[in-house]
């Protein structure tokens, strides 16, 4: 079992992560998902004993990355975002290498170089310049490096980045396979692989964690409160507490401009979404306010990430959303960083 | 930290780099000794001595010692492939160490090259070993010296030009130390004198030239191996540390 307690690190005064603790259980693969610069490849650094944390405690199978370094780092087999080759050198001398330097007997490199370019099916390059291999290739010749000597926690970032579409399903294949006596955490910023090859899922973004759950949960969870996009042309303060009284608005989420007075509403709803939007558009129209566009989200994988990544802090109130608004289309990513100053 | 060893002198030997290095030091050496024995037809002294030219190839060895040591960090940080050293089963100081000796080893294969030179002049005349093997040992001291120096250079920065030519600059200060701590300025401040004096590593070359193995010499030399490789080891943990 990999435990991650309360870890932190700063790049100067720079947070790049914040506080974060997940477990990873045996037989188990572990999705990392976030946009760029979410502090994903920060945080898998730290795992793997390259880069120290600030704060926190990374424990593999018992022991301690800072203080026992030698014996976790044993365990682990990691691949970088940037293959870690050597481009100068050929593909078995780098894995002979590779081999070395994680201590595998003398007597089993050569098995251990076959079995890993089998693995990754790199046989036919094996005697080939680094240098001279294709983006693929080299991303696959970095992954055999990972599971040289057969370590028992493999940690994977963005594995499958610059492969084929041919090579990604073997990839993925691979990596359900290694489940079977690894623990495995891998990070993504494709869903529709994460939900194919993981058991559980870290949602992360500017270094806080948004969720830590399976995909079926995180899906049924959001299924429950559907999402209502309302864009309406007239007052925005009335159409503001129009929806806020309407029964069954869970939450008003975001107001954007849209320019020519035209504002469009987030609403979480709660219950019947049909008859909660007819009742929202029939009182909206009684105070005579004109409805541009009414559409509803279809929960799916995408929503939930989008949603959890793009849910700004919780509004104090109504007044707080309204004076949010700028008069020109406002990114979500600037006023949340306004807000943290 | 022999795989360490053993890929640092795949990088030197499959590559034409050590050899090409080891060819332009034979280059200097054979330009040296040709002009000695040119020297020889003018003066009517009937002897020179190869520790000169040890001594005169100093200089221009400032210019190879940069080239052999600016790949040994600063293009791992370049490639990515820190992260491979760094989360392998391997501390730093093993790495540390296995890369340097492989440094020196690629040192002794240019310093073995210069021993064609005194073998043929040994045939046609003759050489006074003991004090051409304290030559040799004080080269070795000097140059294991400047290696570690310029690793540590190397651990400073991510391009290697950078590295080889802050080295070449750092290395060639020291050479000139004792010419400018003998300048008349400098006299005039006996303490600041004798401070410069106590770095400056080429007149403490000149006694092994002369055929003296001293003590101090020695311990000069090991102590600033010793300071270098402790100082590139601290330096990575803290770019580690820093790394943003």
């Amino acid at each position: 079992m990999i435990t991650i307690e309360n870890l932190t690190k700063y790049y100067g005064n720079n947070k790049a992560v914040n506080n974060i603790s997940f477990t990873i259980n045996d037989n188990e693969i572990l999705g990392f998902l976030g946009p760029n610069g979410a502090g994903k490849s920060t945080t898998m650094n730290m795992i793997a004993g390259y880069l120290p944390m600030t704060s926190g405690k990374v424990t593999i199978f018992g022991s301690d990355i800072s203080k026992d370094p030698i014996k976790a780092k044993k365990n682990i087999g990691y691949l970088p975002e940037i293959p870690p080759v050597y481009p100068d050198m050929k593909v078995t001398e780098y894995l002979s290498f590779c081999a070395g330097i994680k201590q595998v007997p003398l007597s089993k490199r050569k098995d251990e170089i076959k079995r890993v370019l089998a693995l990754l099916k790199i046989e036919d390059v094996k005697g080939k310049l680094i240098r001279n291999l294709s983006k693929g290739y080299k991303q696959r010749v970095g992954f055999a490096q990972a599971l040289l000597g057969d370590p028992k926690f493999i940690i994977l970032d963005e594995p499958t980045v610059g492969l084929d579409p041919n090579q990604v399903i073997e990839v993925r294949k691979l990596i359900k396979e290694l489940k079977k006596d690894h623990i495995v955490i891998f990070s993504s910023h494709i869903l529709s692989e994460v939900s194919e090859v993981c058991d559980r899922v870290v949602i992360i973004n500017k270094g806080d964690i948004r969720a830590i759950d399976t995909i079926e949960n995180l899906e049924s969870t959001f299924s429950s409160s559907l999402s209502l996009h309302i864009k309406v042309k007239g007052s925005k303060s009335k159409a503001a507490s129009i929806i806020e009284m309407t029964d069954g608005v869970k939450e008003l989420l975001s107001i954007d401009n849209e320019g020519n007075d035209i504002y469009a509403f987030t609403v979480q709803l709660e219950g019947d979404a049909e008859e909660i939007q007819d009742k929202l558009m029939a009182d909206l129209l009684q105070n005579q306010i004109r409805i541009v566009e009414v559409y509803t989200d279809k929960p799916n994988l995408e929503n939930v990430f989008i949603d959890l990544i793009n849910r700004p802090v919780q509004k104090e109130s109504l007044a707080d959303l309204l004076d949010e608004i700028v008069p020109e289309t406002t990114d979500t990513d600037e006023t949340d960083t306004k807000e943290e100053d | 930290m022999f795989s360490i060893f053993k890929k640092e002198l795949q990088s030197f030997f499959y590559t034409p780099f050590a050899y090409a290095l080891a060819s332009l030091f034979m280059l200097l050496f054979t330009y040296m000794f040709a002009t000695s024995i040119a020297k020889l037809e003018t003066s009517n002294r009937l002897m020179f001595s190869f520790t000169e030219i040890f001594y005169d190839l100093l200089f221009f060895f400032i210019f190879l010692i940069p080239i052999i040591t600016m790949r040994s960090f600063a293009d791992e940080r370049k490639l990515g492939t820190e992260v491979l050293l760094m989360s392998s089963p391997l501390s730093v100081g093993k790495i540390v160490i296995g890369k340097y000796l492989a440094n020196i080893t690629v040192f002794l294969f240019m310093m073995l090259g210069s021993v064609f030179f005194p073998i043929v002049t040994e045939m046609n005349g003759k050489v006074v070993v003991s004090q051409l093997i304290c030559a040799y040992i004080g080269f070795f001291a000097w140059g294991a010296m400047f290696i570690a120096l310029g690793m540590l250079i190397s651990s400073l920065t991510e391009s290697p030009i950078t590295a080889a030519i802050i080295g070449e600059i750092v290395m060639f200060a020291d050479l000139f130390i004792d010419d400018f701590s003998g300048t008349a300025f400098i006299s005039q401040y006996p303490k600041l004198q004798s401070g410069l004096n106590a770095f400056a590593a080429q007149p403490r070359f000149a006694y092994f030239s002369q055929g003296f193995i001293r003590l101090s010499d020695l311990v000069f030399f090991a102590s600033a191996i010793i300071v270098f490789i402790a100082w590139t080891y601290i330096s990575i943990e803290k770019r580690r540390w820093n790394r943003g």
